[in-house]
């Protein structure tokens, strides 16, 4: 019994060991081969938006090229998902990799660096001078350009028309104006309607301070891929104006995204500054049409500060995974780069601003919408995106938010000072850049 | 004799081919990702390839100060949520062992909550504790609290947020096995108890825990074990936050997988330390039961 056992853990040991020696045996049989020649996969998130706009750019591609033989099979998961399998994918030696994938572009870097190999470069497919510079930007690469760029997280200060006239305020008077100027109206707009002037998540303000000092053409690297947080003038203002806003109480702090929903639906901030795609957040309550409005964002004093940003926003990248390059590249330019009555349908649909110019004079960009009292928000937006200061994200973005956030949490809480909080997240995020 | 040995060595050979499956099952899944993890363990991430990278991440381990308060914020969890739940399951279970009215309503109601969705208890618990949500609603209403908190923004609040959910969450299941064991106490020992005028307390302390000692060990263990890896409950609650006071070291591992920049050798080197962890602990509360 006992050299029965011996022989078995060693054939146990010997398969384990056979197994570790050569990976590629374990998953053998489990790639995601496509159906056909033709099927190429897609993975992306949001059912409404990104896939929605998938589904149209396909459907319009067979109509254009009614003789080829073109599948495609879109995966949807959530954003996390696509991010897990991905990173999964791409650790493992490239397999099991879609041949179309949505990223974000504060995480493309991270994938790009590490990964190269697998990514396909579009330099030759597509004329990137057509898209809006400081997304092709984040999409560049050691003179290689990756990806198309897509959806704009192009920002606006949208606000309650009704209730900034009740405390005495035109729409021209939030308009250009400085953060300053923004928190001396909000306790004008506090004190005459008892209504909060705009809105945060009091948990992460990554999302509102990557706006601010974007909008100051500023990042937390420079172009060359310096750290700069303890000398970078345009964070240190970005700090001290949110500490202001803060302690002046104009802005209500949530703590996520379903609470600034629920916030700007019951009509209890009077603004809140963010990506284009707030359109539909704040659509969702009917009983507001007619009351809303979107202007600029307010600036910095910094010198640089322009009232324009961006926050968030994604692209296509083509994963090299030996799938029909020809059939793929002539997919993405004739749609992606080409199709005005593409990009016309899914700005109606979706409310989909895009980085592709061409596409900004399109019908769709001059019509009035009736929720925001007539005005032109397309164009609005359209007119805005050239304005956005383009900065080099680079590969630390997730690592930089940790840390800065961290840090301004301390300071907010009044803990350290300014500069106490500017080396901490700098030490932090020195430490876990390896 | 020798026709029992061989009648033994017979159902041997049927055994092990009746186990071979599930041999094999655990030699794919179990034995070959330890053996594959050790070698990622001391791997890099260079141009799109996991190479071998010698000390690197043993080192980066060492000076990953992150990763250290990672350590601190988890060992808060389990030395403050693990004792008072274990506590709180042994006197449940104390109550609930006696013929007490809907005993067996409240043994479900207790016990209930642990076969609950993870995440959808954190988000419970998430709107429960909102600036807005009931707790806040009820202390204003009561007039303790003049200002609503923002509990899961506060240094000191947000951990408590996780433990009272974690508490929540996990007592009914420990006192499930502190009934049990309490069940197969022998009846004789209580009336020898009786008779000799002891009371409920004395009872309590030198009939029912000394005979509870294997199980409380068990239970101590599971909960040392589960509380070190800690990774729901601060995810869907706080995400981690207030800056990183929540964070623990699975969400921390987790971060440098699939948020930071890649480094899965470098999640795996950490996951080890948990191994290493949870072994010397299970040891020592093993050797400090012993000595008893």
């Amino acid at each position: 019994m006992v050299k029965k056992e011996k022989w078995f853990i060693g054939l146990v040991m010997i398969l384990a060991l056979a197994f570790a020696a050569n990976p590629l045996r374990v998953d053998a049989g489990g790639q995601a081969q496509p159906a056909g020649k033709n099927t190429i996969t897609v993975w992306a998130w949001d059912d409404n938006f990104n896939i929605a706009i998938m589904k149209t750019a396909v459907a319009r591609y067979k109509e254009l090229r009614p003789d080829v033989d073109f599948n495609v099979e879109i995966i949807s998961s959530s954003k996390e998902d696509v991010y897990k399998k991905l990173q999964t994918g791409l650790a493992s030696g490239g397999r099991n990799l879609p041949d179309i994938v949505l990223i974000e572009d504060y995480s493309f870097y991270q994938y790009v660096s590490a990964y190269s190999k697998y990514f396909y470069p579009l330099n030759d497919v597509l004329d990137y001078s057509q898209f809006s510079p400081y997304k092709v930007q984040v999409m560049t690469l050691n003179g290689k350009r990756y990806g198309v760029p897509f959806d704009t997280g192009v920002c606006a200060n949208f606000f309650r028309h009704d209730i900034l006239e009740k405390a005495g305020f035109t729409d021209a008077d939030i308009t250009d104006i400085t953060w300053d100027r923004f928190l001396e109206i909000g306790k004008v707009v506090e004190q005459k309607t008892g209504v909060k002037m705009t809105i945060a998540n009091g948990t992460n303000w990554s999302s509102f301070f990557r706006m601010m000092i974007q909008s100051g053409g500023a990042w937390y690297f420079d172009a060359n891929n310096n750290m700069t947080i303890t000398n970078n003038a345009v964070l240190r203002e970005t700090f001290e104006t949110i500490k202001k806003l803060r302690d002046a109480g104009v802005i209500l702090e949530c703590a996520d995204d379903s609470q600034l929903a629920g916030a700007l639906n019951n009509g209890t901030t009077a603004s809140v500054i963010n990506a284009a795609w707030r359109v539909s957040t704040v659509k969702a309550e009917p009983s507001q049409s007619g009351q809303w409005r979107v202007t600029t964002m307010p600036r910095l004093n910094n010198a640089k500060g322009v009232n324009a940003s961006n926050t968030g926003g994604s692209s296509w990248y083509v994963i090299e995974n030996n799938q029909p390059k020809d059939l793929v590249n002539d997919f993405l330019k004739t749609i992606f780069a080409g199709d005005q009555s593409f990009y016309n349908k899914i700005l109606v649909d979706q409310g989909a601003v895009c980085a592709w110019l061409p596409s900004q004079s399109g019908p769709a960009y001059s019509v009035g919408d009736p929720f925001f009292g007539g005005q032109k928000v397309n164009l609005f937006f359209a007119e805005q995106l050239p304005k956005i200061p383009p900065v080099n994200y680079g590969q630390y973005v997730p690592e930089a938010n940790t840390a800065v956030n961290s840090a301004l949490f301390n300071y907010l809480q009044g803990n350290i000072t300014i500069d106490e909080a500017l080396k901490r997240a700098e030490d932090q995020l020195k430490n876990q850049i390896q | 004799m020798n026709s029992i040995v061989h009648r033994a060595n017979k159902y041997d050979k049927y055994g092990w081919a009746f186990i071979s499956l599930a041999m094999l099952a655990f030699a794919l899944f179990t034995v070959y990702p330890i053996i594959s993890s050790l070698g990622l363990s001391l791997k890099v991430l260079r141009q799109g390839d996991y190479v071998f990278g010698g000390l690197a991440n043993i080192k980066r381990l060492i000076g990953d100060k992150i990763f250290h308060r990672t350590i601190g914020n988890t060992f808060i969890f389990l030395v403050i949520q693990g004792p008072i739940m274990l506590f709180l399951a042994l006197v449940f279970a104390s109550i609930l062992n006696n013929k007490i009215k809907f005993r067996s309503f409240y043994r479900t109601a207790i016990f209930i909550p642990c076969v609950m969705s993870l995440v959808s208890y954190s988000v419970l618990f998430k709107m429960m504790f909102a600036t807005n949500g009931i707790i806040n609603n009820f202390l204003m209403w009561t007039h303790v609290l003049k200002e609503p908190i923002f509990f899961i923004n506060d240094p000191f609040w947000a951990r408590v947020v996780i433990m009272i959910a974690m508490t929540w969450r996990w007592t009914g299941y420990n006192m499930m096995f502190y009934l049990a064991a309490m069940q197969n106490i022998p009846l004789e020992t209580y009336e020898a108890a009786h008779v000799d005028g002891a009371g409920p307390v004395t009872i309590f302390f030198r009939i029912t825990l000394p005979q509870l000692k294997p199980i409380i060990l068990l239970t101590t263990i599971m909960t040392t074990n589960g509380n070190l890896q800690l990774f729901d409950e601060p995810m869907n609650l706080t995400g981690g936050g207030p800056a990183e006071l929540t964070t623990t070291m699975s969400q921390y591992i987790y971060n440098n997988a699939f948020v930071f920049s890649p480094a899965f050798g470098y999640s795996v080197m950490m996951s080890y330390v948990i191994v290493i962890m949870v072994a010397l602990l299970a040891f020592i509360q093993f050797k400090v039961v012993k000595d008893d």
